[in-house]
């Protein structure tokens, strides 16, 4: 049907967890993992062997505690980051943070160490999306380069960018970076509703985001935003942490500084947290050293009074957005939760307080916004008409003006795309370059906002100061991320522009490492991937072979023959290959040829009912390849 | 009034079907770069008048963007993705303009070649000396520690600005035929806003946030 190319999936990379989905006629649709349907969430954290090898997900997270140094998570609280911004989470983080070779005064990107080699944050992202793009290419048997990657709202250009470049060095062209929120509003296929104003609240594992929309006949217009992007369930957490680390202090006298304790330490306080949720009270208990236990019962109480001012700090952002949006809570129709951590009921009591209405929590808040995702894919497709969204800018855009102040351009919560224009001279005679700091933020200092990077105009014909005027424009596009350009008003000559980052990578550097990774890619990930859809092949043989052993009198001794023979087939070609794609396309073969023989099994076990066979009847329904006959 | 009608494509060069946007025929999705000539009150297709319907205005954007936004050429070559976010942007511009009063009335002033706010830096004669009165009368509002005061003054506040705004929309749509002095007014006139807008803001701020209310005026 449509060209390999084509397939445009979508992608939610969280804090915690990533999905991807993908959207076709019938609506969106959640990819899984090779265990089964359900496997549709891969925790975010990256493991590296000894042996050299890189492991992402179920399996890396099971390494956290064991060697928590070379055990990388929240990896995105780090995206677009200097090292001068994470003084506080490298002191609770147990892996080690440090800066990009070579950075000067004027650079400063975060790097992680891991057994003596740098890692940017955007390298490490991609090993998670490079996952994803398997898990999508074994779905569909072909590759995939395409996809739309969702983002906090409340992301600042250096942190779009350098999710734009994790996915280049994983091999996926991003199309289009859409807010999480915007995302999940999308999801609830609000569009259905004729016109109404919402309110979607996104509490993830590390950041925040209100956005407050309008849909009008399918057209989602996002009003307002505000947010934190570094505010979130691991806060939560954090806050466990810090208290079972001070009271552990001044009851035993001891300092928890190792990584591994750090570690354990963090897990324990997650799964407090998550008890929290259901239950008034947790138990603690902390086996220190030989006789040295910390006990202590924490409350939901007490819990809630620590996480207050995190809260609170949401509530107030929520009240910003109304106010920027020009609306009342009693204006809003709905509002909608997003991000595990609205989990957490006192969360829910607070957003229902703030808004006057009981928040709305139909759809899974952990998989809305990949489902939203990948009807934006859709809506880029083509294949969604109607629809549209219509974003805003979280922050305001500017430049250093002389004295160190910063000139606005463009405020916040306006519509993207949105342009302006600045004209720009020479101070001293021939000057042939000038330098421009651009700058995100509200503060009115240039110093407590945010340097994108220093955009240099160069290639200016040589004149008397103050003669040459340059005009530069500042485009932010649909996807809230900068492009600049210049042009000379006398010669009509477009200057260049040369950009240094401040906190990311430059487009050089992020070829280098796309590269560096396709060479890693093809050794480590093709076999790798292999080993999953071999697996997958296994699982469906002795499937197959279970069915004609029970069923196999249902159809004629030709077919059944010629099934046998199959199997055998595909058994042999799993053992030969080293080519994943190749194979999984036999196994989908292979899998629509019982298609048959599982409906009639199905028919079989429906009319035997209430013996053993319920379980048969589960086991036939649960992995993919038979037609779903799970509910009847 | 109308007089940049001409230079403005009336019909679609693809499909010949009437052009409500000079920048997109909605019939056939065909782009035009936006003519000089255009200003933003053409590229929505609006009247240019100073008194706008907002939902009005909100509708024409919606239909326009649901034409041009950039993500409707996602398969389209790179060139015309650049000229959909580039209209995009002017659309959006337009909008954002011609939503705002004061905006809309600065910029119906520099459409009708009257001094900007560089050229023309100061406000009516008595403006000064009335922003004095209210600026001390806020921070004795804002000491007395009670909210009544400060919500008088910002509803005395508000009516002055409404006040200078009235006056403003009643001379807009004759810009065009007015002498260069009654243009240089109407700029005092809205930068006589600016002064309102910021004794708002001092109002809306915690007083005890405000060590050094130094605002400059």
């Amino acid at each position: 049907m449509a060209e390999a190319d084509d397939i445009l999936i979508g992608i939610d990379l969280g804090t915690t967890n990533s999905l991807v989905a993908f959207g076709d006629d019938t609506g969106p649709h959640l990819i899984a993992g090779a265990i089964g349907d359900d496997d549709v969430i891969l925790p975010s954290v990256v493991a590296f062997h000894e042996d050299g090898g890189v492991t992402v997900g179920h399996e890396a997270r099971s390494h956290a505690v064991e060697r928590p140094m070379t055990t990388i998570h929240s990896i995105k609280r780090l995206m677009g980051k200097g090292i001068a911004d994470l003084k506080d989470d490298a002191v609770r983080l147990p892996y080690r943070l440090s800066q990009r070779r070579g950075d000067t005064e004027q650079r400063d990107v975060a790097a992680v160490l891991v057994n003596d080699k740098l890692y940017t944050p955007p390298e490490i992202s991609a090993m998670i999306l490079r996952e994803l793009k398997v898990r999508a290419e074994r779905h569909f048997g072909r590759s995939v380069s395409r996809a739309v990657i969702t983002v906090p709202a409340h992301f600042d250009d250096a942190q779009r960018q350098a999710t734009r470049d994790a996915g280049q060095i994983a091999g996926l062209d991003v199309v289009r970076i859409v807010n999480e929120p915007t995302a999940a509003a999308l999801a609830y296929g609000l569009d259905r509703t004729e016109h109404a104003a919402i309110a979607v609240y996104d509490l993830g594992g590390g950041t925040f985001d209100i956005s407050i929309l309008r849909l009008e006949e399918g057209v989602f217009e996002v009003l307002a935003t505000n947010g934190d992007t570094h505010l979130g369930g691991d806060d939560f957490d954090n806050t466990l942490i810090d208290l079972f680390s001070r009271e552990i202090r001044e009851q035993f006298g001891i300092e928890i500084a190792t990584p591994t304790i750090k570690q354990q330490l963090r897990t324990l306080s997650e799964n407090i947290k998550m008890r929290l949720s259901d239950r008034d009270t947790a138990p603690v208990e902390i086996a220190i050293g030989p006789d040295k236990v910390y006990r202590r019962t924490i409350t939901r109480e007490e819990f809630e009074k620590m996480i207050e001012p995190l809260v609170g700090r949401t509530i107030l952002a929520c009240s910003r957005a109304m106010k920027a949006a020009g609306l009342t809570p009693q204006q809003i129709n709905e509002v909608v939760l997003v991000g595990g951590s609205t989990r957490v009921p006192y969360v829910r009591q607070r957003v229902a307080e703030v808004f006057r209405c009981r928040p709305y929590t139909a759809l899974d808040p952990e998989q809305v916004v990949a489902i939203g995702a990948a009807v934006q894919a859709s809506i880029l497709g083509g294949a969604n008409r109607d629809v549209l969204l219509l974003d805003v800018t979280p922050l305001s855009l500017g430049i250093e003006t002389l004295g160190g102040a910063m000139g606005k351009l463009m405020s916040a919560n306006v519509r993207i795309p949105c342009q302006a224009t600045e004209t720009f001279t020479t101070f001293q005679d021939g000057q042939t370059a000038v330098k421009i700091n651009v700058l995100q933020g509200e503060r009115e200092l240039a110093r407590d906002c945010r340097s994108l990077g220093i955009f240099e105009l160069q290639n200016i014909p040589p004149m008397p100061a103050g003669i040459p005027k340059i005009d530069v424009t500042f485009l932010i596009d649909q996807n809230g991320i900068l492009n600049v350009s210049a042009r000379e008003q006398r010669s009509g000559k477009t200057a260049s522009v040369q950009i240094i980052p401040s906190h990311g990578l430059t487009r050089e550097e992020v070829r280098h490492m796309q590269e560096e990774a396709i060479k890693y890619a093809r050794e480590d990930m093709t076999a790798h991937h292999l080993i999953d859809v071999c697996a997958a092949v296994e699982f469906d043989l002795n499937k197959a072979e279970q069915m004609i052993e029970r069923y196999g009198h249902l159809i004629d001794d030709a077919k059944r023959r010629s099934l046998t023979a199959a199997i055998a087939d595909l058994r042999a070609f799993a053992k030969q290959t080293d080519d994943p794609v190749a194979l999984n396309k036999r196994r989908e073969v292979f899998n629509r040829s019982t298609t048959s023989l599982a409906e009639r099994a199905m028919t079989a076990t429906l009319q035997v009912d209430d013996t053993d066979e319920p379980e048969s009847a589960a086991k036939l329904s649960s992995p993919r390849g038979a037609s779903s006959p799970s509910t009847t | 009034m109308s007089c940049t009608e001409s230079t403005v494509p009336v019909k679609c060069l693809k499909c010949q079907a009437e052009l409500a946007s000079p920048i997109v025929c909605t019939g056939c999705r065909t782009l035009y770069p936006p003519p000089q000539s255009a200003d933003y009150f053409d590229l929505l297709g609006l009247q240019r008048n100073y008194v706008i319907d907002e939902s009005q205005l909100t509708a024409a954007v919606r239909a326009i963007s649901r034409k041009i936004h950039p993500d409707r050429f996602a398969d389209q070559p790179p060139e015309m993705r650049k000229l959909a976010t580039r209209l995009s942007a002017e659309v959006n511009q337009a909008m954002t303009v011609l939503k705002d009063p004061a905006q809309r009335a600065a910029y119906m002033l520099e459409l009708a070649g009257g001094p900007s706010a560089a050229e023309v830096r100061d406000v009516p004669g008595d403006l000064l000396a009335e922003v004095m009165v209210l600026r001390e009368q806020i921070d004795e509002a804002q000491s007395s520690q009670d909210a009544e005061p400060v919500e008088q003054m910002r509803s005395s506040i508000q009516a002055r600005r409404t006040q200078a705004l009235k006056q403003i929309a009643s001379r807009a749509d004759q810009l065009a035929a007015h002498s260069d002095e009654e243009k240089k007014e109407f700029r005092r006139l809205l930068n006589s806003l600016k002064y309102f807008d910021n004794l708002l803001e001092q109002l809306a701020a915690d007083p005890l946030a405000q060590a050094s209310g130094a605002d400059n005026g």
